[in-house]
Protein backbone atom coordinates (compact mmCIF):
# COMPACT_ATOMS: atom_id res chain seq x y z
CA UNK A 1 0.00 0.00 0.00
CA UNK A 2 2.70 2.40 0.77
CA UNK A 3 4.63 1.77 -1.96
CA UNK A 4 1.43 3.23 -4.21
CA UNK A 5 0.93 5.91 -2.27
CA UNK A 6 4.44 7.78 -2.77
CA UNK A 7 4.06 6.72 -6.19
CA UNK A 8 1.23 8.90 -6.29
CA UNK A 9 2.63 11.53 -4.79
CA UNK A 10 5.78 11.60 -7.25
CA UNK A 11 3.19 11.69 -10.22
CA UNK A 12 0.54 13.79 -8.71
CA UNK A 13 2.36 16.00 -5.89
CA UNK A 14 2.03 19.27 -8.64
CA UNK A 15 -1.89 18.59 -7.87
CA UNK A 16 -1.23 18.38 -3.93
CA UNK A 17 0.87 21.59 -4.25
CA UNK A 18 -1.78 23.52 -6.03
CA UNK A 19 -4.29 22.68 -3.34
CA UNK A 20 -2.63 23.81 -0.14
CA UNK A 21 -3.20 27.73 -0.23
CA UNK A 22 -7.23 26.72 -1.11
CA UNK A 23 -7.14 24.52 1.73
CA UNK A 24 -5.68 27.08 4.24
CA UNK A 25 -7.76 29.32 3.22
CA UNK A 26 -11.12 27.55 3.92
CA UNK A 27 -9.71 26.77 7.51
CA UNK A 28 -8.43 29.83 8.36
CA UNK A 29 -11.70 31.98 6.53
CA UNK A 30 -14.56 29.57 7.22
CA UNK A 31 -13.94 26.33 9.69
CA UNK A 32 -12.07 28.02 12.51
CA UNK A 33 -14.64 30.29 12.49
CA UNK A 34 -17.28 27.73 12.44
CA UNK A 35 -15.56 26.11 15.26
CA UNK A 36 -15.09 29.42 16.81
CA UNK A 37 -18.79 29.34 17.31
CA UNK A 38 -18.53 27.66 20.56
CA UNK A 39 -17.56 30.63 22.33
CA UNK A 40 -21.69 31.06 22.84
CA UNK A 41 -21.65 28.69 25.61
CA UNK A 42 -18.37 30.19 27.32
CA UNK A 43 -17.51 33.46 28.64
CA UNK A 44 -14.90 34.54 26.10
CA UNK A 45 -11.94 36.41 26.58
CA UNK A 46 -9.38 38.10 24.41
CA UNK A 47 -6.73 36.72 26.09
CA UNK A 48 -7.72 33.52 26.52
CA UNK A 49 -9.38 33.01 22.89
CA UNK A 50 -11.38 30.16 21.89
CA UNK A 51 -10.03 27.24 23.54
CA UNK A 52 -9.38 28.05 26.99
CA UNK A 53 -12.42 30.90 27.82
CA UNK A 54 -13.88 29.17 30.83
CA UNK A 55 -17.61 27.28 29.98
CA UNK A 56 -20.49 28.48 31.11
CA UNK A 57 -23.45 26.15 29.14
CA UNK A 58 -26.71 27.76 28.34
CA UNK A 59 -26.14 31.09 30.31
CA UNK A 60 -26.00 33.35 27.31
CA UNK A 61 -28.96 31.60 25.31
CA UNK A 62 -30.95 31.91 28.64
CA UNK A 63 -30.65 35.91 28.91
CA UNK A 64 -31.34 36.44 25.06
CA UNK A 65 -34.47 34.50 25.59
CA UNK A 66 -34.95 37.00 28.88
CA UNK A 67 -33.97 39.99 26.73
CA UNK A 68 -36.78 42.31 25.55
CA UNK A 69 -35.24 43.65 22.85
CA UNK A 70 -34.23 40.57 21.75
CA UNK A 71 -38.07 39.43 21.03
CA UNK A 72 -38.76 42.38 19.29
CA UNK A 73 -35.15 41.91 17.10
CA UNK A 74 -36.23 38.22 16.21
CA UNK A 75 -40.10 38.87 15.54
CA UNK A 76 -38.77 42.06 12.94
CA UNK A 77 -36.50 39.14 11.66
CA UNK A 78 -39.01 36.91 11.05
CA UNK A 79 -41.61 39.07 9.51
CA UNK A 80 -39.05 40.24 6.76
CA UNK A 81 -37.82 36.85 6.24
CA UNK A 82 -41.92 35.43 5.70
CA UNK A 83 -41.61 38.34 3.65
CA UNK A 84 -39.09 37.65 1.66
CA UNK A 85 -39.68 33.90 0.66
CA UNK A 86 -43.72 34.58 -0.19
CA UNK A 87 -43.39 37.91 -2.17
CA UNK A 88 -39.46 38.33 -3.14
CA UNK A 89 -38.78 34.97 -4.19
CA UNK A 90 -41.62 34.72 -6.34
CA UNK A 91 -40.91 37.40 -8.52
CA UNK A 92 -37.66 35.88 -10.94
CA UNK A 93 -39.70 32.73 -11.49
CA UNK A 94 -42.89 35.05 -13.11
CA UNK A 95 -40.06 37.46 -14.91
CA UNK A 96 -38.41 34.53 -16.27
CA UNK A 97 -41.34 32.63 -17.86
CA UNK A 98 -42.59 36.05 -18.74
CA UNK A 99 -39.44 37.27 -20.69
CA UNK A 100 -39.26 33.38 -22.51
CA UNK A 101 -42.39 34.37 -24.33
CA UNK A 102 -40.59 37.41 -26.40
CA UNK A 103 -39.28 36.11 -29.43
CA UNK A 104 -37.38 39.26 -30.43
CA UNK A 105 -33.65 39.14 -29.43
CA UNK A 106 -32.66 42.67 -29.54
CA UNK A 107 -35.82 43.71 -27.31
CA UNK A 108 -35.54 40.79 -25.50
CA UNK A 109 -31.79 41.72 -24.76
CA UNK A 110 -32.36 45.51 -23.90
CA UNK A 111 -34.87 44.22 -20.83
CA UNK A 112 -32.87 41.87 -19.05
CA UNK A 113 -30.00 44.07 -19.28
CA UNK A 114 -32.24 46.92 -17.96
CA UNK A 115 -33.01 44.12 -15.05
CA UNK A 116 -29.75 43.34 -14.24
CA UNK A 117 -28.44 46.27 -13.39
CA UNK A 118 -29.21 47.10 -10.35
CA UNK A 119 -27.34 43.63 -8.79
CA UNK A 120 -24.88 44.95 -9.89
CA UNK A 121 -25.21 47.78 -7.17
CA UNK A 122 -23.83 47.87 -3.47
CA UNK A 123 -25.98 48.28 -0.83
CA UNK A 124 -24.81 51.92 0.07
CA UNK A 125 -25.82 52.92 -3.12
CA UNK A 126 -28.82 51.94 -3.79
CA UNK A 127 -29.63 53.04 -0.06
CA UNK A 128 -28.17 56.62 -1.51
CA UNK A 129 -30.61 56.08 -4.40
CA UNK A 130 -33.80 55.48 -2.42
CA UNK A 131 -33.10 58.07 0.27
CA UNK A 132 -32.48 60.47 -2.82
CA UNK A 133 -35.86 59.44 -4.63
CA UNK A 134 -37.77 59.88 -1.01
CA UNK A 135 -36.47 62.59 -0.11
CA UNK A 136 -39.28 65.77 0.54
CA UNK A 137 -38.46 67.51 -2.85
CA UNK A 138 -37.58 63.88 -4.08
CA UNK A 139 -39.57 61.85 -6.88
CA UNK A 140 -41.77 59.84 -4.80
CA UNK A 141 -43.21 63.51 -3.34
CA UNK A 142 -43.49 65.24 -6.06
CA UNK A 143 -45.60 62.81 -7.69
CA UNK A 144 -47.56 62.45 -4.37
CA UNK A 145 -47.96 66.08 -5.13
CA UNK A 146 -49.50 65.77 -8.69
CA UNK A 147 -52.10 63.78 -6.34
CA UNK A 148 -52.47 66.26 -3.87
CA UNK A 149 -51.45 64.06 -0.93
CA UNK A 150 -48.95 65.78 1.73
CA UNK A 151 -45.83 64.72 1.32
CA UNK A 152 -44.04 62.14 3.60
CA UNK A 153 -40.31 60.95 4.49
CA UNK A 154 -41.21 57.75 3.97
CA UNK A 155 -37.15 56.75 4.74
CA UNK A 156 -37.92 57.44 8.15
CA UNK A 157 -41.04 56.62 8.70
CA UNK A 158 -41.66 52.53 10.51
CA UNK A 159 -44.69 52.15 8.51
CA UNK A 160 -43.13 52.13 5.00
CA UNK A 161 -39.82 50.33 6.11
CA UNK A 162 -41.03 46.84 5.68
CA UNK A 163 -42.46 47.76 1.95
CA UNK A 164 -39.51 49.12 1.18
CA UNK A 165 -37.13 46.43 1.87
CA UNK A 166 -39.72 44.26 0.08
CA UNK A 167 -39.45 46.54 -2.98
CA UNK A 168 -35.75 47.15 -2.39
CA UNK A 169 -35.06 43.50 -2.72
CA UNK A 170 -36.96 42.89 -5.76
CA UNK A 171 -35.74 45.88 -7.33
CA UNK A 172 -32.26 45.10 -7.08
CA UNK A 173 -32.12 41.23 -7.19
CA UNK A 174 -35.44 39.76 -9.18
CA UNK A 175 -33.77 40.24 -12.85
CA UNK A 176 -30.95 38.86 -11.95
CA UNK A 177 -32.52 35.95 -10.04
CA UNK A 178 -34.04 35.09 -13.26
CA UNK A 179 -30.46 33.93 -14.99
CA UNK A 180 -30.48 30.08 -13.11
CA UNK A 181 -34.60 30.18 -14.26
CA UNK A 182 -33.57 31.12 -18.15
CA UNK A 183 -30.67 28.58 -18.25
CA UNK A 184 -33.30 26.13 -16.57
CA UNK A 185 -36.09 26.86 -19.46
CA UNK A 186 -33.31 27.05 -22.35
CA UNK A 187 -32.29 23.14 -21.91
CA UNK A 188 -36.11 22.16 -22.14
CA UNK A 189 -36.34 20.24 -25.94
CA UNK A 190 -38.00 22.41 -28.26
CA UNK A 191 -39.87 19.63 -29.77
CA UNK A 192 -42.02 19.56 -26.30
CA UNK A 193 -43.59 22.63 -27.59
CA UNK A 194 -43.44 21.63 -31.90
CA UNK A 195 -45.92 18.76 -30.48
CA UNK A 196 -48.24 20.95 -27.85
CA UNK A 197 -48.81 22.83 -31.31
CA UNK A 198 -49.37 20.65 -33.13
CA UNK A 199 -51.71 19.78 -30.78
CA UNK A 200 -53.18 22.72 -30.44
CA UNK A 201 -51.82 24.17 -27.34
CA UNK A 202 -51.81 27.69 -26.45
CA UNK A 203 -49.27 29.74 -25.36
CA UNK A 204 -50.30 29.76 -21.84
CA UNK A 205 -51.24 26.04 -21.87
CA UNK A 206 -47.76 25.72 -23.06
CA UNK A 207 -46.46 27.63 -19.70
CA UNK A 208 -48.76 25.46 -17.64
CA UNK A 209 -48.11 22.20 -18.93
CA UNK A 210 -44.58 22.83 -20.01
CA UNK A 211 -42.27 25.13 -19.17
CA UNK A 212 -43.44 25.65 -15.45
CA UNK A 213 -43.30 21.37 -14.55
CA UNK A 214 -40.16 21.62 -15.90
CA UNK A 215 -39.15 24.52 -14.12
CA UNK A 216 -40.20 23.64 -10.78
CA UNK A 217 -37.39 21.26 -9.69
CA UNK A 218 -35.00 24.01 -9.77
CA UNK A 219 -37.80 26.79 -8.24
CA UNK A 220 -37.87 23.83 -5.06
CA UNK A 221 -33.85 23.62 -5.18
CA UNK A 222 -33.74 26.89 -4.70
CA UNK A 223 -36.62 27.77 -2.34
CA UNK A 224 -35.11 25.08 -0.01
CA UNK A 225 -31.27 26.87 -0.25
CA UNK A 226 -33.48 30.22 0.74
CA UNK A 227 -35.59 29.08 3.54
CA UNK A 228 -31.61 27.49 5.02
CA UNK A 229 -30.81 31.71 4.64
CA UNK A 230 -34.19 32.74 5.92
CA UNK A 231 -33.10 34.63 9.08
CA UNK A 232 -30.14 36.28 7.09
CA UNK A 233 -31.36 39.21 5.21
CA UNK A 234 -28.52 41.13 4.58
CA UNK A 235 -26.57 42.79 6.92
CA UNK A 236 -25.73 45.26 3.83
CA UNK A 237 -29.27 46.37 2.96
CA UNK A 238 -30.83 46.32 5.80
CA UNK A 239 -27.86 48.39 7.83
CA UNK A 240 -27.97 51.02 4.73
CA UNK A 241 -32.17 51.22 4.74
CA UNK A 242 -32.35 51.79 8.63
CA UNK A 243 -32.90 55.03 9.61
CA UNK A 244 -33.18 55.89 14.09
CA UNK A 245 -36.67 56.39 13.40
CA UNK A 246 -37.71 52.84 11.80
CA UNK A 247 -35.26 50.95 14.41
CA UNK A 248 -38.76 49.26 16.48
CA UNK A 249 -39.71 48.06 12.90
CA UNK A 250 -35.83 47.47 10.85
CA UNK A 251 -33.47 46.26 13.86
CA UNK A 252 -32.90 42.47 12.75
CA UNK A 253 -30.63 39.43 14.26
CA UNK A 254 -27.84 40.80 12.12
CA UNK A 255 -27.96 44.77 13.25
CA UNK A 256 -28.36 43.45 16.43
CA UNK A 257 -25.24 41.41 16.40
CA UNK A 258 -23.41 43.88 15.23
CA UNK A 259 -24.35 46.21 17.98
CA UNK A 260 -23.88 43.71 20.93
CA UNK A 261 -20.91 42.13 19.63
CA UNK A 262 -18.73 44.21 17.74
CA UNK A 263 -19.51 47.78 19.07
CA UNK A 264 -20.28 47.22 22.88
CA UNK A 265 -18.22 44.15 22.55
CA UNK A 266 -20.52 41.09 24.20
CA UNK A 267 -18.41 38.80 22.51
CA UNK A 268 -20.13 35.24 23.50
CA UNK A 269 -23.44 36.96 23.98
CA UNK A 270 -23.31 38.33 20.22
CA UNK A 271 -22.25 34.58 19.17
CA UNK A 272 -25.44 33.09 20.70
CA UNK A 273 -27.67 35.24 18.88
CA UNK A 274 -25.99 34.46 15.73
CA UNK A 275 -25.85 30.60 16.33
CA UNK A 276 -29.23 30.58 17.07
CA UNK A 277 -30.14 32.41 13.60
CA UNK A 278 -28.15 29.73 12.28
CA UNK A 279 -29.71 26.86 14.25
CA UNK A 280 -33.55 28.05 13.00
CA UNK A 281 -31.77 28.11 9.42
CA UNK A 282 -30.71 24.74 9.37
CA UNK A 283 -34.12 23.30 10.96
CA UNK A 284 -36.13 25.16 8.43
CA UNK A 285 -34.26 23.55 5.65
CA UNK A 286 -33.85 20.06 7.41
CA UNK A 287 -37.94 20.01 7.82
CA UNK A 288 -38.74 21.43 4.26
CA UNK A 289 -36.09 19.11 2.69
CA UNK A 290 -38.16 15.79 4.21
CA UNK A 291 -41.54 17.41 2.90
CA UNK A 292 -40.41 18.14 -0.18
CA UNK A 293 -39.09 14.57 -0.19
CA UNK A 294 -41.85 13.37 0.82
CA UNK A 295 -44.13 15.26 -1.44
CA UNK A 296 -42.28 14.92 -4.55
CA UNK A 297 -38.87 13.71 -5.10
CA UNK A 298 -37.65 16.62 -5.34
CA UNK A 299 -35.35 17.82 -2.34
CA UNK A 300 -31.62 18.84 -1.47
CA UNK A 301 -30.48 15.58 -0.35
CA UNK B 1 -46.14 28.96 -36.88
CA UNK B 2 -49.66 30.61 -37.05
CA UNK B 3 -50.25 32.43 -34.27
CA UNK B 4 -54.02 33.36 -33.29
CA UNK B 5 -55.32 36.54 -32.48
CA UNK B 6 -55.70 35.50 -28.62
CA UNK B 7 -51.73 34.39 -28.74
CA UNK B 8 -50.90 37.83 -30.33
CA UNK B 9 -52.60 39.67 -27.67
CA UNK B 10 -50.71 37.88 -25.21
CA UNK B 11 -47.39 38.57 -26.25
CA UNK B 12 -47.91 41.54 -26.97
CA UNK B 13 -49.75 41.88 -23.21
CA UNK B 14 -46.20 40.52 -21.91
CA UNK B 15 -43.81 42.48 -24.18
CA UNK B 16 -45.53 45.48 -22.50
CA UNK B 17 -45.62 44.75 -19.06
CA UNK B 18 -42.14 43.70 -19.38
CA UNK B 19 -40.91 47.22 -21.03
CA UNK B 20 -42.68 48.95 -18.33
CA UNK B 21 -40.87 47.32 -15.78
CA UNK B 22 -37.76 47.88 -17.13
CA UNK B 23 -38.63 51.43 -17.63
CA UNK B 24 -39.72 51.53 -13.75
CA UNK B 25 -36.65 49.57 -12.96
CA UNK B 26 -34.33 52.47 -14.34
CA UNK B 27 -36.32 55.81 -13.13
CA UNK B 28 -35.04 55.82 -9.83
CA UNK B 29 -31.26 55.80 -11.28
CA UNK B 30 -32.21 58.49 -13.94
CA UNK B 31 -33.98 60.70 -11.20
CA UNK B 32 -30.82 60.58 -9.11
CA UNK B 33 -28.77 61.48 -12.47
CA UNK B 34 -31.17 64.15 -13.02
CA UNK B 35 -30.21 65.53 -9.96
CA UNK B 36 -27.18 65.27 -9.68
CA UNK B 37 -27.18 67.77 -13.26
CA UNK B 38 -29.43 70.05 -11.79
CA UNK B 39 -28.91 72.84 -9.85
CA UNK B 40 -29.72 73.88 -6.68
CA UNK B 41 -32.55 76.18 -6.64
CA UNK B 42 -34.07 73.45 -9.35
CA UNK B 43 -34.46 70.78 -6.65
CA UNK B 44 -35.76 73.00 -3.93
CA UNK B 45 -38.49 73.82 -6.05
CA UNK B 46 -39.35 70.42 -6.71
CA UNK B 47 -38.77 70.85 -10.50
CA UNK B 48 -36.66 67.45 -11.39
CA UNK B 49 -38.19 64.05 -11.82
CA UNK B 50 -36.88 62.46 -15.01
CA UNK B 51 -34.49 65.43 -16.76
CA UNK B 52 -32.71 67.92 -15.02
CA UNK B 53 -33.74 71.21 -14.97
CA UNK B 54 -31.39 74.30 -14.95
CA UNK B 55 -28.44 72.09 -16.19
CA UNK B 56 -25.08 72.73 -14.22
CA UNK B 57 -21.97 70.67 -13.71
CA UNK B 58 -21.32 72.44 -10.40
CA UNK B 59 -22.12 69.45 -8.39
CA UNK B 60 -19.93 67.02 -10.61
CA UNK B 61 -16.94 69.76 -10.49
CA UNK B 62 -17.47 69.65 -6.78
CA UNK B 63 -17.26 66.23 -6.49
CA UNK B 64 -14.24 65.25 -8.96
CA UNK B 65 -12.29 68.26 -6.78
CA UNK B 66 -12.56 66.27 -3.72
CA UNK B 67 -9.16 64.68 -3.40
CA UNK B 68 -10.76 62.12 -0.05
CA UNK B 69 -13.17 60.65 -2.63
CA UNK B 70 -10.36 60.17 -5.07
CA UNK B 71 -8.33 58.52 -2.66
CA UNK B 72 -10.63 56.42 -1.44
CA UNK B 73 -11.23 55.47 -5.22
CA UNK B 74 -8.19 54.78 -6.00
CA UNK B 75 -8.03 52.72 -3.31
CA UNK B 76 -11.03 50.58 -4.14
CA UNK B 77 -9.63 50.52 -7.53
CA UNK B 78 -6.44 48.83 -6.53
CA UNK B 79 -7.93 46.56 -4.00
CA UNK B 80 -10.77 45.29 -6.73
CA UNK B 81 -8.19 44.80 -9.44
CA UNK B 82 -5.62 43.31 -7.41
CA UNK B 83 -8.19 40.76 -5.69
CA UNK B 84 -9.50 39.78 -8.86
CA UNK B 85 -6.47 39.04 -9.82
CA UNK B 86 -5.05 36.68 -6.86
CA UNK B 87 -8.90 34.96 -6.58
CA UNK B 88 -8.81 34.00 -10.13
CA UNK B 89 -5.11 32.47 -9.25
CA UNK B 90 -6.38 31.25 -6.45
CA UNK B 91 -9.76 29.78 -7.40
CA UNK B 92 -8.36 28.46 -10.31
CA UNK B 93 -5.36 26.90 -8.65
CA UNK B 94 -7.89 24.94 -6.15
CA UNK B 95 -10.70 24.09 -8.97
CA UNK B 96 -8.14 22.20 -11.20
CA UNK B 97 -6.69 19.39 -8.79
CA UNK B 98 -9.94 19.23 -7.83
CA UNK B 99 -11.80 18.56 -11.07
CA UNK B 100 -8.90 15.65 -11.65
CA UNK B 101 -10.42 12.14 -10.47
CA UNK B 102 -6.05 11.33 -9.47
CA UNK B 103 -6.45 13.68 -7.22
CA UNK B 104 -7.30 11.88 -4.02
CA UNK B 105 -8.23 14.44 -1.13
CA UNK B 106 -10.92 15.85 -3.80
CA UNK B 107 -13.99 14.27 -2.43
CA UNK B 108 -13.34 14.72 0.64
CA UNK B 109 -12.39 18.86 0.18
CA UNK B 110 -15.37 18.69 -2.12
CA UNK B 111 -17.39 18.04 1.05
CA UNK B 112 -15.79 20.43 3.20
CA UNK B 113 -16.58 23.34 0.30
CA UNK B 114 -19.78 22.35 0.56
CA UNK B 115 -20.56 22.12 4.56
CA UNK B 116 -18.88 25.72 3.99
CA UNK B 117 -21.15 26.96 1.90
CA UNK B 118 -24.42 25.98 3.73
CA UNK B 119 -23.32 26.51 7.32
CA UNK B 120 -22.27 30.53 7.59
CA UNK B 121 -19.99 30.51 10.47
CA UNK B 122 -21.56 33.25 13.40
CA UNK B 123 -20.23 36.89 12.31
CA UNK B 124 -18.48 37.15 15.99
CA UNK B 125 -16.05 34.08 15.79
CA UNK B 126 -15.24 35.22 11.62
CA UNK B 127 -14.70 38.72 13.12
CA UNK B 128 -12.41 37.55 16.49
CA UNK B 129 -10.69 35.15 13.81
CA UNK B 130 -9.69 37.75 10.84
CA UNK B 131 -8.79 40.33 13.51
CA UNK B 132 -6.64 37.32 15.39
CA UNK B 133 -4.30 36.48 12.21
CA UNK B 134 -3.47 40.50 11.82
CA UNK B 135 -6.24 41.83 9.44
CA UNK B 136 -7.55 44.27 11.89
CA UNK B 137 -6.96 48.04 10.52
CA UNK B 138 -4.85 46.47 8.03
CA UNK B 139 -6.08 47.19 4.45
CA UNK B 140 -5.39 43.80 3.37
CA UNK B 141 -8.68 42.33 5.19
CA UNK B 142 -9.98 44.52 1.75
CA UNK B 143 -8.46 41.69 -0.60
CA UNK B 144 -7.58 38.56 1.22
CA UNK B 145 -11.25 37.52 3.04
CA UNK B 146 -12.39 37.56 -0.92
CA UNK B 147 -10.12 35.63 -2.84
CA UNK B 148 -11.81 32.46 -2.86
CA UNK B 149 -15.64 31.67 -2.83
CA UNK B 150 -16.66 28.31 -2.53
CA UNK B 151 -19.77 29.07 -4.92
CA UNK B 152 -17.19 30.01 -7.43
CA UNK B 153 -14.77 27.51 -6.89
CA UNK B 154 -17.73 24.94 -8.23
CA UNK B 155 -18.30 26.82 -11.14
CA UNK B 156 -14.41 26.57 -11.63
CA UNK B 157 -14.63 22.72 -11.41
CA UNK B 158 -17.71 22.29 -12.93
CA UNK B 159 -15.58 23.94 -15.92
CA UNK B 160 -12.42 22.65 -16.05
CA UNK B 161 -14.12 18.87 -15.84
CA UNK B 162 -15.49 18.98 -19.40
CA UNK B 163 -12.22 19.47 -20.89
CA UNK B 164 -11.16 15.86 -22.70
CA UNK B 165 -9.03 13.74 -21.03
CA UNK B 166 -7.32 12.59 -24.33
CA UNK B 167 -6.19 16.31 -25.21
CA UNK B 168 -4.30 16.09 -21.62
CA UNK B 169 -2.79 12.75 -22.14
CA UNK B 170 -1.45 13.50 -25.71
CA UNK B 171 0.17 16.86 -23.43
CA UNK B 172 1.69 14.50 -21.04
CA UNK B 173 3.09 12.28 -23.69
CA UNK B 174 5.09 15.17 -24.14
CA UNK B 175 6.70 15.65 -21.00
CA UNK B 176 4.11 18.81 -19.99
CA UNK B 177 3.79 19.15 -16.51
CA UNK B 178 0.17 19.85 -14.64
CA UNK B 179 1.34 23.00 -14.03
CA UNK B 180 2.25 24.03 -17.59
CA UNK B 181 -1.08 22.20 -18.84
CA UNK B 182 -3.13 24.33 -16.07
CA UNK B 183 -1.65 28.13 -17.28
CA UNK B 184 -0.89 26.99 -20.84
CA UNK B 185 -3.52 24.89 -21.93
CA UNK B 186 -6.62 24.97 -19.63
CA UNK B 187 -6.75 29.06 -18.37
CA UNK B 188 -6.41 29.74 -22.17
CA UNK B 189 -9.17 27.92 -22.97
CA UNK B 190 -11.32 29.13 -19.73
CA UNK B 191 -11.95 32.63 -21.20
CA UNK B 192 -15.75 32.89 -20.56
CA UNK B 193 -15.46 31.49 -17.12
CA UNK B 194 -12.87 33.13 -16.32
CA UNK B 195 -14.36 36.71 -17.26
CA UNK B 196 -18.02 35.74 -15.54
CA UNK B 197 -15.64 34.75 -12.14
CA UNK B 198 -13.97 38.20 -12.68
CA UNK B 199 -17.07 40.15 -12.69
CA UNK B 200 -18.20 38.27 -9.61
CA UNK B 201 -15.02 38.66 -7.41
CA UNK B 202 -14.98 42.53 -9.20
CA UNK B 203 -18.51 43.28 -7.89
CA UNK B 204 -18.09 41.68 -4.76
CA UNK B 205 -14.72 43.74 -3.67
CA UNK B 206 -15.81 47.19 -5.32
CA UNK B 207 -19.14 46.81 -3.49
CA UNK B 208 -18.11 45.62 -0.37
CA UNK B 209 -19.18 47.10 2.75
CA UNK B 210 -19.24 44.90 5.70
CA UNK B 211 -15.35 44.19 6.01
CA UNK B 212 -14.53 47.74 6.01
CA UNK B 213 -16.90 48.67 8.52
CA UNK B 214 -16.05 45.73 10.85
CA UNK B 215 -12.38 45.80 10.84
CA UNK B 216 -11.38 49.41 9.33
CA UNK B 217 -11.10 52.53 11.79
CA UNK B 218 -7.94 54.44 10.30
CA UNK B 219 -10.06 56.83 7.74
CA UNK B 220 -7.00 57.10 5.45
CA UNK B 221 -7.94 53.06 4.23
CA UNK B 222 -11.74 53.88 3.73
CA UNK B 223 -13.03 52.44 0.46
CA UNK B 224 -15.19 53.98 -1.86
CA UNK B 225 -18.29 52.27 0.15
CA UNK B 226 -17.60 53.89 3.30
CA UNK B 227 -16.55 57.22 2.21
CA UNK B 228 -19.86 57.12 0.40
CA UNK B 229 -21.89 56.35 2.54
CA UNK B 230 -20.42 58.99 5.32
CA UNK B 231 -21.26 61.66 1.99
CA UNK B 232 -25.06 60.40 2.11
CA UNK B 233 -25.45 60.18 5.52
CA UNK B 234 -23.52 62.88 6.91
CA UNK B 235 -23.84 66.52 5.67
CA UNK B 236 -21.05 67.97 7.55
CA UNK B 237 -18.79 65.36 5.73
CA UNK B 238 -20.15 66.19 1.96
CA UNK B 239 -20.39 69.96 2.55
CA UNK B 240 -16.89 70.36 4.14
CA UNK B 241 -15.14 71.41 0.94
CA UNK B 242 -18.27 73.94 0.33
CA UNK B 243 -17.56 77.43 -0.01
CA UNK B 244 -19.64 80.02 2.63
CA UNK B 245 -20.81 82.21 -0.82
CA UNK B 246 -24.00 82.54 -0.65
CA UNK B 247 -23.87 82.04 -4.66
CA UNK B 248 -24.15 77.83 -4.33
CA UNK B 249 -24.96 76.43 -7.15
CA UNK B 250 -25.75 72.86 -5.54
CA UNK B 251 -26.78 71.71 -1.87
CA UNK B 252 -26.70 68.76 -0.14
CA UNK B 253 -28.92 66.50 -1.79
CA UNK B 254 -27.58 67.17 -5.42
CA UNK B 255 -23.89 66.32 -3.91
CA UNK B 256 -25.07 63.43 -2.74
CA UNK B 257 -26.20 62.29 -5.86
CA UNK B 258 -23.28 63.05 -7.70
CA UNK B 259 -21.66 60.80 -5.31
CA UNK B 260 -23.60 58.11 -5.81
CA UNK B 261 -23.72 58.22 -9.87
CA UNK B 262 -19.51 58.64 -8.99
CA UNK B 263 -19.46 55.40 -7.54
CA UNK B 264 -21.51 53.62 -10.02
CA UNK B 265 -19.55 54.61 -13.34
CA UNK B 266 -16.44 52.24 -12.71
CA UNK B 267 -18.96 49.56 -12.90
CA UNK B 268 -21.28 50.85 -16.41
CA UNK B 269 -17.86 51.04 -18.08
CA UNK B 270 -16.91 47.87 -17.40
CA UNK B 271 -20.55 46.16 -17.73
CA UNK B 272 -21.11 46.06 -21.47
CA UNK B 273 -17.34 44.24 -21.78
CA UNK B 274 -18.06 41.45 -19.91
CA UNK B 275 -22.38 41.21 -20.05
CA UNK B 276 -21.22 38.80 -22.92
CA UNK B 277 -19.65 35.91 -20.87
CA UNK B 278 -21.57 36.62 -17.60
CA UNK B 279 -24.65 34.91 -18.41
CA UNK B 280 -23.05 32.39 -20.17
CA UNK B 281 -20.69 31.36 -17.28
CA UNK B 282 -23.45 31.81 -14.76
CA UNK B 283 -25.51 28.82 -16.57
CA UNK B 284 -22.67 26.80 -16.62
CA UNK B 285 -22.47 27.15 -12.88
CA UNK B 286 -26.27 26.78 -12.01
CA UNK B 287 -27.65 24.51 -14.33
CA UNK B 288 -24.38 21.61 -13.47
CA UNK B 289 -23.39 22.87 -10.02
Amino acid sequence: MKSIASHQMKLYWPLYVMAIPGIIFLIVFKFIPLAGAVIAFKDYSVFQGFIDSPWVGFKHFETLLQHPDFLNVFSNTLLLGLFKLTIVFPVPVLLALMINEIRKSALKKGIQTALYIPHFLSWVIVGGILFDFFSLSGMFNIILGWFGAEPVLAMQESAYFRPIYVLASIWKDAGWGTVVYMAAISAIDPQLYESAMIDGASRIRQIRHITFPILLPTVLVLFLLDIGNFLDLGFDQVYNLLTPMTYNVGDILDTYVFRTGIQQGQYSFATAVGLFQSVIGFIMVYTFNKLSNKVSDGGLW
Amino acid sequence: MLASRGEKVFVGVITGLLILLSVVALVPLVSVISTSLSSKSAVDMNLVTLWPKQFTLDSWKYIVDRPDLWKSFFLTLSTTVIGTVLALLMTALFAYPLSKPEFRWGSVIMMAVVVAMIFKAPIIPYFLTVRGIGLYDNPLVLVIPHILNPFNLIIMRTFFKQFSKELEEAAFLEGCGYFRMLFQFVLPLSKAVLATLALFYGVVLWNQFQHPLLFLQDTNWFPLQIKIRQFITDDSVIMAGASSTMSLNYNERTLRAATVIFAIVPIVVVYPFLQKYFVKGAMIGSVKG
